[in-house]
């Protein structure tokens, strides 16, 4: 079941660098509480014996010829940076 | 209210709009987030090549909800559409509905499009999935989310369609080209279809209107309808909301503020940069399906939750394999309500999730929906003309 408790919501944002103000916490803890029942629901379909689908059509590995292809240099790529220095992608000092 | 969020100029007919989940090298792409505003693409999508080639031109770039996952676009950063009668609507519906454009091409995460033409009156195809090259939009829900098209007339729609559909090398989840031609190529067969009574009982009067003339104008096509049960379709909506939020929450991770996109000027740590940069530029419902999503993959959650929605995946794409081997297509409304407006949204922030019960199964097993008359008809894989003689039926019937 999805978790419904603010410490372990806290963790949660954590894990994925997001910080709710208190009103959308109560809005999100609510529409987790939500879909547990949806959840529980599903419990009602049998899956005992039922094999997990990933992809909706049979995929085949495609094993391809080595080819060099050079798509973009690393001047387009910085391009849209939002901050670069010679060369690097720049970000705040990691370690004082 | 902004319907292109770019534009280019002198264009001549026949023009196509594409949602702005499709990258282009020549206009800004956006997804309708802060979080990619004014972002330059250094390649364009494969199916611009192929839209060009076939002479279509490409009028711009058209409004959408936040990664495609909302009712109709009312996420987007630059804000909500709505029609002549202050109803909530999409861009891409309104530029093709007023004429502006041919047809409109999006991506199909969770039913937008194919509500906005219910809405609307438009033609909608959602093709089997595989069909058409994925290279060149931005990822949400990949193990789903299909190119699709709207337009106003069945001939137009299935055109548009025609051009874009084809195998790409660069699309991992391309079918081969002889599969995708069967689009093109499948002979159409329409005797039988199915409505799906359990998927009816909430709509409105309006579009149990719509279904009912949908349903007169087959059977006096000569086509035969009945209504059935098939419970276990309704299960689509939770499974495909577990999915599609656990791969959005994977794929919006690369947003960090590094790279590219949206940075906080509010800063000292790389952690606040991270944390700040996603905070500010992420709507509250992508930000509601990204926990959600990662929750989900969860050491508790990850069995019985995520992949329990898999298994659940084959339970349904195996009950439409059944439907399928009697019927030539299944019919369910694309939305309960003919029309949304704010209130709706304001009563229910989170309708997006509740609406997908009608658009979640075409979405979790990858058939391909054409939304004709203000309703969905589902066909097995590649069945897209059988669809389209259906569509058509109906275009004369009204």
């Amino acid at each position: 079941m999805l978790i419904t408790d603010k410490e372990s919501f806290k963790r949660l944002q954590k894990l994925n660098q997001l910080a709710l103000t208190e009103k959308e916490e109560t809005d999100v803890l609510a529409f987790f509480t939500a879909r547990n029942e949806d959840i529980t629901a599903l419990g009602a379909v049998d899956t005992e014996n039922v094999e997990r689908m990933v992809h909706v059509m049979p995929m085949e590995t495609v094993v391809r010829e080595d080819k060099e292809i050079k798509l973009f240099t690393r001047d387009e790529l910085q391009k849209s940076a939002p901050e670069s220095y010679e060369g690097y992608w720049q970000v705040p000092r990691l370690v004082e | 209210m902004k319907l292109y969020l770019a534009k280019n100029e002198n264009v001549t007919s026949p023009a196509v709009v594409l949602d702005d989940m499709i990258l282009t090298s020549d206009l800004p792409t956006t997804g309708g987030s802060m979080m990619l505003d004014n972002y330059m693409s250094l390649f364009g999508a494969d199916i611009i090549e192929k839209l060009t080639k076939a002479g279509y031109a490409i009028a711009g770039k058209a409004n959408v909800g936040e990664f495609g996952i909302d009712l109709v676009g009312e996420t987007s950063y630059y804000g909500a559409v709505t029609d002549d009668k202050g109803n909530l609507s999409s861009a891409s519906a309104e530029l093709v509905k007023s004429g502006d454009v041919l047809a409109a091409i999006g991506l199909d995460v969770n039913g937008a499009g194919r509500r906005a033409a219910a809405m609307n009156g438009l033609v909608y195809v959602k093709p089997t999935y595989g069909t058409v090259s994925r290279y060149g939009t931005i990822p949400a829900a990949c193990s789903g989310e299909t190119v699709s098209v709207s337009a106003k007339t069945v001939s137009d729609c299935k055109a548009v369609l025609a051009s874009i559909v084809g195998h790409d090398d660069k699309d991992g989840t391309s079918l081969p080209e002889e599969k995708c031609e069967l689009v093109k190529t499948s002979a159409a067969s329409l005797k039988k279809v199915a409505v799906i009574k359990s998927l009816t009982k909430d709509i409105d009067a309006d579009t149990a209107a719509k279904l009912d003339a949908v349903k007169a104008s087959l059977t006096a096509a000569g086509v035969t309808v009945e209504e059935i049960d098939c419970d276990v379709l309704a299960y689509a909506k939770t499974a495909w909301g577990i999915l599609m939020c656990a791969e959005l929450c994977n794929n919006v991770s690369r947003y960090d503020g590094v790279k590219y996109g949206h940075r906080s000027e509010n800063y000292k740590t790389i952690g606040e940069l991270y944390t700040n940069s996603r905070t500010e530029a992420f709507g509250e419902l992508t930000k509601t399906a990204i926990l959600y999503g990662s929750e989900t993959l969860s050491d508790d959650n990850y069995m019985p939750v995520y992949d329990k929605s898999l298994r659940i995946r084959r339970v349904i794409i195996e009950a439409f394999a059944s439907l399928h081997a009697e019927y030539d297509a299944v019919i369910i409304p694309a939305s309960s309500k003919a029309a949304y407006t704010e209130a709706d949204i304001n009563a229910n922030k989170y309708i997006s999730f509740d609406e997908a019960l009608y658009t979640a199964p075409a979405s979790i097993s990858g058939l391909p929906s054409v939304v004709a008359g203000g309703v969905q008809l589902i066909g097995k894989a590649f069945s897209e003309n059988t669809l389209f003689e259906a569509a058509k039926i109906i275009e004369e019937g009204k």
